[in-house]
């Protein structure tokens, strides 16, 4: 019974242009933003490997100086983009993708606590998985509003229910209906990602980027399961279809337009975080606090580089100031960083009512492009700056320390540069990501667990008259 | 067998139903007479379930209805005043998906076209959208589903209003047919003329009581005319 339904309310919607009209500009819209997706991240992708090459190539050819130049030089990691950045870029394009290496620093190009914070909870640009977020509920809205009330209107459901007909099964029937609708215009879409995703993997991250699709097409399920029960239930609720459609479109604008700005600021409100100026103060305090601590400990002295340290100590002076900064860095990024999870965490929670939040956070998490992969690529660049730095210093240390007044005059070569290993990023597994997004999926879960007993209480409670 | 006991329906202060008592046997028609709001409308919405008594029960085949919802409705098959199906579906796709809800089971092609010949379905129209249908092609989509469910009752809903005389007769004809093959038939009409010559039973409501329940062959239309008006009018 429920089979039949569902096949009889799909002819309906195919014949009256509803699924050919709305499912196709959806369609069309898919395909066109996974070509886009495809074409910019494989240019990207190419660009990035490039100047990786060639960086660590500049790192190679220095001539003979002293390390703590080269240290200066440093080097530039460039951030991979993710195979599933041509579904979701998430925040990519708002935080850039290179981080210098540089001597001291722990470099700020990508940490803008003002922008860069704003930036994590703006919408994409088009892309599929905008597109699943934002049109997939309409679609849905569209193909689903009129599923009850329309048949009340007519009074086609009344007939229906003299038959003998139990609700739920008007209920799983016509759910169903609007999920083959949906698999029928997701299904090209679908198998066109997941193979663009697989010839985009790299050499051995195959299977990774295949249970990372998994996840996604997991958790676009829940969210619009969610919204195709929403939109039974109020349509079922709703006395006519017209009522129906204002408060889904109503339900769509407070999902899609209001809560991510509202959530945004309240969250940002929650868990406030400096400006650019107050960050960039507080950590300068904080560096020159623990840097007085290390030189009066170790030379008696907090002047820098002052007449008491002799030059046969500078090598071991930059290395002590260097580590005690690490520490420094830690504490003031990590401060920062866990306060734009938390922000992150309050919106998601959220989901369970707006699903939209949860299904954002999911999307990027699962697609390697949220903030939570973005700060793993950013610590393993820092730990490779300390892998230069600490080299470096080590080398003063053994070879420029030893000759006393002529500190200057040691140089380095080649035998230095190769020690150094170029940067290499491997993008964190499927589980990792996994583990880092239960609680979108948790948030989705339940939200679709609410829609579905909303829409069974509609349907238990509506009137045949 | 359809069977109203002390049914009574009440919408606040407002009596909608006031004991009803009412039995319609296997092969009786009985038509119910009344103006709006009488109850006519109210007693076949008891019957259907599709609201709940006040006080009294509705039996179907001896079932009360609000007991066994679904189970009751296996037995009974309803006919609107206007009978809607979808548009998009042709009269054979209607007759075969209403069908399959009603008997859990998809009917051949030859067995539905065999139902809407014989109620009287143009063939050239049973494979094009009903939304080109008339009420009164419409309407033999719909009573095919009742056939095709074979059920003891049947329940209507001033099935005649807006036919044409032609339709009209072939529906009191179908009818007929129906009661003759042993079905309970309860239908509601304003027509006096339909309720005399298709009921073997007459019942006038008014104010939501059967204030008169008669035989039809032991009245005239005159008598009937006049009756009707006196309740109507008192």
């Amino acid at each position: 019974m429920i089979l039949t339904i569902a096949k009889r309310d799909l002819l309906e919607r195919w014949r009256d242009g509803r699924l050919i009209w709305a499912g196709g500009v959806v369609l069309l819209l898919l395909l066109t933003a996974l070509g886009v997706g495809y074409g910019h991240r494989q240019e990207a992708r190419a660009e990035q490997r490039a100047a990786q090459t060639s960086d660590y190539a500049d790192w190679l050819k220095q001539p003979r100086r002293h390390p703590h130049d080269a240290a200066h030089q440093g080097m530039h990691a460039f951030k991979p983009d993710a195979v599933l950045s041509i579904l979701d870029p998430g925040i990519n394009p708002y935080i850039g993708s290179t981080i210098w290496l540089q001597a001291h620093r722990q470099s700020e190009v990508m940490f803008r606590p003002a922008q860069d914070a704003t930036g994590l909870q703006r919408f994409g640009d088009l892309s599929v998985g905008w597109i699943l977020q934002v049109l997939g509920p309409l679609l849905v809205i569209v193909l689903g509003f009129n599923a009850f009330a329309g048949e009340r209107e007519q009074g086609i459901l009344r007939q229906t229910l003299s038959l003998g007909v139990p609700a739920p099964s008007l209920l799983w029937g016509k759910a169903l209906a609007i999920g083959f609708g949906l698999c029928a215009l997701m299904l090209p879409a679908a198998v066109l990602s997941a193979g663009a995703v697989l010839v985009g993997a790299e050499a051995g991250t195959v299977a990774d980027a295949g249970w990372r699709f998994a996840l996604l097409a997991a958790g676009y399920f829940l969210y619009l399961a969610a919204f195709v029960f929403v939109t039974l239930g109020v349509s079922a609720a709703s006395s006519t279809s017209r009522v129906a459609i204002t408060v889904l479109l109503a339900v769509w604008i407070v999902n899609v337009v209001i809560a991510p700005r509202v959530m945004s600021e309240f969250s940002r409100r929650w868990y406030p975080t400096p400006t650019r100026l107050e960050f960039n103060s507080a950590l300068s305090a904080d560096l020159k606090r623990t840097s007085d601590q290390t030189w009066q400990t170790n030379f008696g002295t907090t002047e820098r580089w002052g007449r008491d340290v002799p030059l046969s100590k500078w090598g071991l002076a930059l290395r002590l100031d260097d580590h005690a900064s690490y520490a420094v860095y830690d504490r003031n990024f990590g401060r920062l960083w866990d306060t734009w999870q938390r922000q992150q965490a309050l919106q998601e929670w959220s989901g369970a009512l707006l699903p939209l939040l949860s299904m954002r956070a999911f999307s990027m998490g699962a697609a390697g492009t949220d903030f939570a992969h973005h700060r793993d690529f950013t610590t393993a660049a820092e730990r490779h700056r300390r892998l230069i730095q600490d080299a470096v210093s080590d080398d003063l240390v053994k070879h420029a320390d030893t000759l006393g007044g002529q500190h200057f005059a040691y140089q380095s070569g080649p035998e230095l540069w190769q020690s150094v290993p170029a940067f290499a990023y491997h993008a964190p597994s499927p589980q990792w990501a996994l583990a880092q997004s239960w609680r979108s999926l948790l948030c989705l879960s339940i939200a679709l667990g609410i829609s579905l007993t909303f829409s069974w209480l509609s349907v238990a409670r509506q009137r045949a008259l | 067998m359809l069977e109203a006991i002390g049914l009574t329906k009440l919408y606040g202060q407002h009596t909608a139903l006031d004991r009803l008592d009412l039995k319609v046997n296997p092969g009786e028609i009985f038509c119910l007479l009344g103006a709006n709001g009488a109850g006519k409308t109210t007693t076949i919405n008891l019957f259907l379930n599709f609201i709940a008594p006040s006080a009294g029960t509705a039996r179907i085949n001896g079932v009360d209805v609000a007991r066994d919802p679904l189970g009751t409705k296996q037995d009974v098959a309803y006919i609107p005043e206007q009978v809607s199906l979808y548009g998009t579906l042709s009269g054979v796709e209607n007759l075969r998906y209403f069908s399959a809800l009603a008997l859990n089971r998809h009917l051949p092609r030859p067995r539905l076209l065999e139902l809407l010949e014989q109620v009287g379905l143009d063939t050239h129209a049973i494979d094009k959208p009903v939304s080109a249908y008339s009420k009164g092609m419409r309407q033999k989509v719909w009573i095919a589903v009742a056939l095709a469910k074979e059920v003891k009752a049947l329940l209507l809903d001033e099935p005649t209003s807006g036919l044409d005389p032609h339709a009209a007769n072939e529906f009191s004809g179908l009818l007929t047919r129906a009661s003759q093959s042993g079905v309970a038939v309860l239908t509601t009409t304003h027509d006096l003329f339909h309720a005399k010559h298709t009921g073997t039973r007459i019942g006038i409501m008014k104010r939501g009581r059967l204030v008169e329940s008669l035989d039809s062959a032991q009245i005239s239309d005159v008598d009937l005319q006049k009756l009707y008006l006196a309740h109507m009018g008192a």
